[in-house]
């Protein structure tokens, strides 16, 4: 995962090959755009100290 | 009596003349067709009308009723649900063409408990495709459009269930809130919508949008509705995983009028981020009144209100994407495009990442539940702005330019992350006539309190007597 920086142009291009997507230039420019989102999201969610808390989990076992 | 007065009367109140056989089920449910049928060309409410199946359930609730059948509230009351509940031989879209042929085999938890109650499935609503978004627009079924202008957005993603309630299309609507997609609707369409604790009602057969953030309730032009209505679809299920098992009250217990010692909590962050003087205004006004109703109103500090854009927007992109994963391998190029980017952004979220917002929405319900130690209730607006134009991507929120969907979601995604109880209840219009929300949450599964406080407003006021113009 690239993270803890910009992510650039040509690493986005990258990721996006590899994970198989693919659209007109202006989709793709769009999606880089709403990526940086999330990878501005993500150090936003790392800046929080979660040291000792478990992650909430809704899963209930069945009987 | 007259079509348009049986189609703006509340639940509670068609059901006493239902019961009482001064009005019959067939009577209001051609009233509620016929209006329908006036105001659909601008508004767009549905996706699927049952005109046919209603009238069919509609005489034969005038049968049961007749022969002293009566079943209780929603008897034979015009109830219309959000099109990504499943409805056994009704074709449920989720707002997508590529579902356009897709029909259940059986009725999800909360169509079959309207059914036992004698409501009448008048038609599947509109709504932004896969609920992943909070505007109501809709490039495959059309966008919805606010009956208070319709050049704006109803809100979403549950718009059509906001624009059906508000123009007296059906009596009762429902909608999914994964970040606000309840009360956003309910807000910009100036209706009431309670978005209920996390568990309290069965998320079986409709589709997922994030399972951990997804929640089920009523939009309804009144409180006792909700209330109503969450009588008959709120308790435990087996048939999801999430169900919580709790005693479920009367909820129409709640609606005494009395808010006297009730403490409620200004949450100050909400009034720090862009915010319209006019919805500020309302907003302070309502609080106001319910202080002088005998509220104990005092300021309180949410600081990771802050962080809950990125914590939301982590855990339900995460899940969004897991869940729709096949479909946009297999059809992405026919997936709305906006949401279909949101869908393959989250692509490039590590399940490390997604653990770690978990972790973070663990510490952000707990600073959520220990300030409910000190009050009952946190208030504050349920939008920053009034409805956005259509399409439009920019919102002025007093003099600042905001994003659209980070704005209208910005207020609600908050109780999606904790699983509170939430209602938005009218508050206000502006000076362009369009509504103004008021948010009110409470403690897990203390829908009552939520409940009371948002009938003792609206019983205080008259916002919720207006009609669209449409």
């Amino acid at each position: 995962m690239v993270s803890q920086k910009q992510l650039s142009r040509e690493e986005f291009d990258r990721l996006a090959e590899l994970l198989g997507l693919n659209g007109e230039s202006a989709y793709m420019d769009e999606l880089y755009t709403q990526v940086r989102g999330v990878f501005m999201m993500g150090e936003s969610v790392r800046a929080i100290d979660v040291s000792t808390i478990e992650p909430a989990m809704a899963f209930i076992p069945p009987k | 009596m007259d079509t348009l007065e049986i189609c703006y009367m509340s639940a509670g109140d068609l059901s006493k003349l239902v019961q009482n056989k001064e009005i019959s089920p067939v009577e209001i449910i051609e009233a509620h067709l016929t209006r329908i049928d006036a105001t659909e060309p601008v508004l767009n409410s549905f996706i699927t009308l049952l005109a046919d199946e209603a009238r069919g359930a509609a005489l034969q609730a005038e049968k049961d009723i007749q022969a002293g059948r009566y079943k209780g509230p929603l008897h034979g009351i015009p109830v219309a649900l959000k099109d990504l509940y499943d409805t056994g031989g009704v074709r449920t879209t989720s707002g997508s063409r590529i579902f356009d042929n897709f029909i259940p085999t059986e009725d999800c938890t909360v169509a079959a408990k309207f059914q036992q109650a004698g409501a009448i499935l008048v038609g599947k609503l509109n709504m932004h495709p896969f609920a992943y978004g909070p505007t109501g627009e809709n490039l495959d079924y059309g966008h919805m459009h606010n009956p208070w202008n319709p050049d704006m957005v109803t809100g979403g993603s549950s718009g059509g269930s906001g624009s059906a309630a508000a123009a007296g299309q059906c009596t009762i609507t429902t909608g999914s809130d994964t970040g606000g997609s309840i009360r956003i609707p309910a807000a910009l369409c100036g209706i009431v919508g309670l978005k209920p604790t996390y568990g309290l009602v069965s998320r079986h057969g409709l589709t997922a949008l994030s399972w951990s953030l997804d929640h089920p309730g009523p939009m309804t032009r009144t409180v006792e509705d909700a209330a109503i209505t969450m009588n008959v679809i709120a308790g435990h299920d087996p048939k999801d995983v999430a169900s919580a098992k709790v005693d479920i009250p009367d909820y129409t217990s709640a609606l005494s009028g009395d808010i006297k010692g009730l403490r409620i909590g200004i949450v100050k962050e909400y009034f720090e981020t862009p915010l319209d003087p006019q919805v500020r205004k309302a907003v302070m006004d309502a609080i106001g009144l319910l202080e002088s109703m005998g509220a104990e109103v005092k300021e309180v500090s949410y600081p990771m209100f802050n962080q809950s854009q990125a914590i939301s927007s982590t855990v339900l992109m995460s899940e969004a994407t897991a869940y729709h994963r096949d479909l946009l391998e297999k059809d992405g190029h026919q997936i709305y495009e906006p949401v279909r980017q949101r869908l393959e952004a989250g692509l490039f979220i590590s399940a490390a990442e997604y653990l770690r917002a978990q972790q973070a929405r663990t510490i952000f319900d707990n600073q959520g539940r220990r300030l409910l130690d000190d009050v009952d209730l946190l208030a504050g607006p349920t939008e920053p702005v009034t409805a956005p134009r259509i399409m439009a991507s920019k919102v002025m929120a007093g003099e600042q330019e905001v994003g659209v969907v980070g704005a209208l979601t910005q207020y609600t995604r908050p109780y999606n992350i904790n699983g509170f109880p939430a209602i938005s209840v009218p508050c206000g219009f502006s000076d362009e006539n369009m509504p103004i929300g008021l948010q009110l949450a409470g403690k897990p599964f203390d829908e009552l309190t939520v409940l009371r406080a948002a009938h003792a407003y609206e019983q205080a006021t008259d916002w919720h007597t207006r009609r669209p113009p449409v």
